[in-house]
């Protein structure tokens, strides 16, 4: 019997122009699971992200939602199959305030003919992005200043939360991370774990592009490293280390045994 | 009570500098001035001006909320009031005639729109539109100023409860324009258009719709703005009166609006203008030469957009330097704590 797979890619190829970017890349990630896809510049992590987010598309290969076949020709139509990604600039109005952010174009509206009239109920807005921040372990006292005047890992903190609401009202969503930490100091690199961490334990399932290898090995279940527009190694966290997958990201250590 | 910090002390410079200055600067022209200035009539004239000011400072603030600087301001508005004016001596009702403007500033404003979002520049494409615009309406009036438009009287000259209509209109814009764009769902995707487009398509929106719409808002107020200012003078002049993008660029500036975007607020954009009025007013009250008033503009617009940028380096410095220090819960910056820290 075939498993429930939140995401499943069956013989990606991606060709631009005579370039192979992708070549044959098999991967599944369950609901609730965290997989790390890891590789070098250029290895095609950020290039598998985007066929995953509908930015890119496949010149051959399936990729299935809950075991159904879809075709994405744009980022929304990923939104609708409960895909979402966020991206390394995150995608924030900076001069508008969480709230407003949190809540882009899934506003809450007045009730009755102001409603109607598009008038925001900015008190619900703010009460519901609070509770949202809240439930991931973020903290942010004044969710009426602009997201301008926030630190980088509230930020990120706001965008994952954003997202993760997004995909949360799919029965079980998909989260796509390029690169979360990369601007981020020591303590907000443990903030943004712990957020992973609870996304994964509410059913989200996570792919998680990094080159923080620490960050890989303490939030993924799995990690999946790519090496020159190929996968050469897809192996549960516990059963590998650093060496092992720092050999495969180079290109020192030979293919994973039965990697397909 | 905690000691204010220097990022709180910015903060509030932005939010309330406009206002502090107003009053900063009421304070001493009533001295220097006096008793001229700190008169009641005199109010009414400055706040008179202020309001003709305003309604072209808030075409081009409709603009530069959601991304593009529109320079075509005094043109749209010179056509449509001589678009207005013609009809009018030609035995055309009044309310047709303003109504005829307002199209012709919607109509202009989509022009403008739709040819920047095919992807050049609007500074380019509303310059070009100035030029169009002058060329035409003074093609409609073969030259000179259109005159007899005493028929406007009761939207140019007017008093209502003892307030001039002037004052009375531009209320009603900043009212409508404020509540639009600070209640609604709609002025929340506008400021964003301006603000991060990038943001707003990924959150499926249509952010081009949001930015046509700016150029559009753009053409309708300067048309209103047209059409005031003809009211006003009893006549309409082919010739864009270019000195209203200055001061309505200025009173912009002066709101503490960087130019870039995404940001800002109608209310201090009326603030702005009345610093302007209030500066040329005690100019002429002191017998100060005009040309003078004209250099008080432009230094108040290059000022302003400098300690904007100074504000807002400081902002981004404190920002930085509270992520950086390990207790910065004093900052008022919100800090963001781990459980782990708290462990």
């Amino acid at each position: 019997m075939a498993e429930k797979f939140a995401l499943e890619l069956e013989n990606i190829d991606l060709y631009y122009g005579y370039v192979r970017a992708l070549s044959s890349i098999n991967l599944t990630v369950r609901p609730g699971e965290t997989v790390a896809l890891l590789g070098d510049n250029g290895a095609g992590k950020s290039t598998l992200l985007k066929v995953m987010s509908g930015a890119h598309r496949q010149s051959s290969g399936t990729l299935k939602v809950h075991g159904e076949v879809k075709e994405f020709h744009a980022p929304k139509d990923s939104a609708a199959a409960g895909i979402e990604m966020v991206y390394q600039d995150l995608a924030l109005v900076d001069a508008q305030d969480t709230a407003t952010n949190m809540l882009l174009g899934k506003e809450i509206l007045r009730k009755g003919p102001l409603g109607w009239a598009g008038f925001l109920d900015r008190k619900a807005m703010r009460e519901e992005a609070r509770n949202q921040i809240a439930h991931l372990g973020v903290k942010i006292d004044n969710l009426g200043r602009p997201v301008e005047m926030l630190s980088g890992g509230q930020r990120q903190g706001v965008a994952l939360a954003r997202s993760s609401v997004r995909v949360t009202e799919h029965e079980s969503g998909i989260l796509l991370l390029d690169e979360p930490t990369a601007a981020l100091g020591y303590e907000q690199k443990m903030m943004v774990e712990q957020m992973i961490e609870r996304m994964a334990k509410q059913g989200i399932a996570v792919v998680l592009v990094t080159h923080d290898l620490p960050l890989a090995f303490k939030c993924a279940d799995r990690m999946v490293v790519l090496n020159r527009s190929r996968k050469v190694a897809d192996i549960a966290t516990k059963d590998t280390n650093n060496d092992e997958i720092v050999g495969w990201i180079t290109g020192a250590r030979a293919d994973q045994a039965g990697i397909k | 009570m905690r000691k204010p910090d220097t990022l709180s002390v910015l903060v509030f410079i932005r939010s309330w500098g406009i206002f502090i200055l107003l009053a900063l600067l009421w304070a001493i022209f009533s001295l220097w001035a006096a008793p001229n200035f700190f008169d009641f009539d005199n109010f009414t004239q400055i706040f008179q001006a202020a309001s003709l000011t305003a309604v072209f400072a808030a075409a081009i603030a409709m603009g530069v909320f959601s991304g593009a600087l529109d320079l075509s301001v005094p043109g749209i508005a010179s056509l449509s009031a001589v678009i207005m004016a013609w009809l009018m001596t030609h035995g055309v009702n009044m309310w047709v005639g303003i109504i005829a403007a307002m199209v012709t500033g919607v109509a202009l404003g989509l022009i403008n729109g739709v040819i920047s979002l095919r992807g050049i520049n609007p500074l380019a494409v509303t310059i070009g539109m100035l030029s169009i615009t002058s060329g035409v309406a003074a093609l409609i009036t073969t030259g000179p100023a259109i005159y007899g438009l005493e028929a406007l009287t009761p939207i140019g000259l007017d008093y209502y409860f003892g307030v001039p209509v002037t004052f009375w209109i531009a209320a009603g814009v900043f009212i409508i324009g404020t509540v639009f764009l600070t209640q609604t769902r709609g002025g929340a995707h506008f400021m964003a258009a301006g603000g991060n487009p990038e943001a707003l398509r990924r959150a499926g929106v249509n952010a081009n719709l949001f930015k046509l719409l700016g150029f559009i808002l753009s053409g309708l107020l300067s048309a209103v703005g047209g059409v005031v200012y003809s009211a006003y003078t009893q006549q309409a002049d082919p010739t864009p009166v270019t000195g209203t993008l200055f001061t309505g660029l200025t009173a912009v500036a002066l709101s503490g609006i960087s130019l870039a975007g995404g940001r800002g607020s109608l209310p201090k954009v009326f603030v702005g203008a009345l610093v302007i009025q209030s500066i040329q007013n005690v100019l002429i009250l002191k017998d100060i030469q005009p040309y003078v008033a004209d250099a008080v503009t432009g230094v108040l617009l290059i000022g302003a957009l400098g300690l904007e940028l100074a504000i807002n380096k400081g902002v981004s410095k404190q920002v930085v330097r509270s992520r950086t220090a390990a207790n910065s819960t004093a900052t008022g910056v919100l800090n963001l704590v781990s459980d782990k820290k708290k462990g």
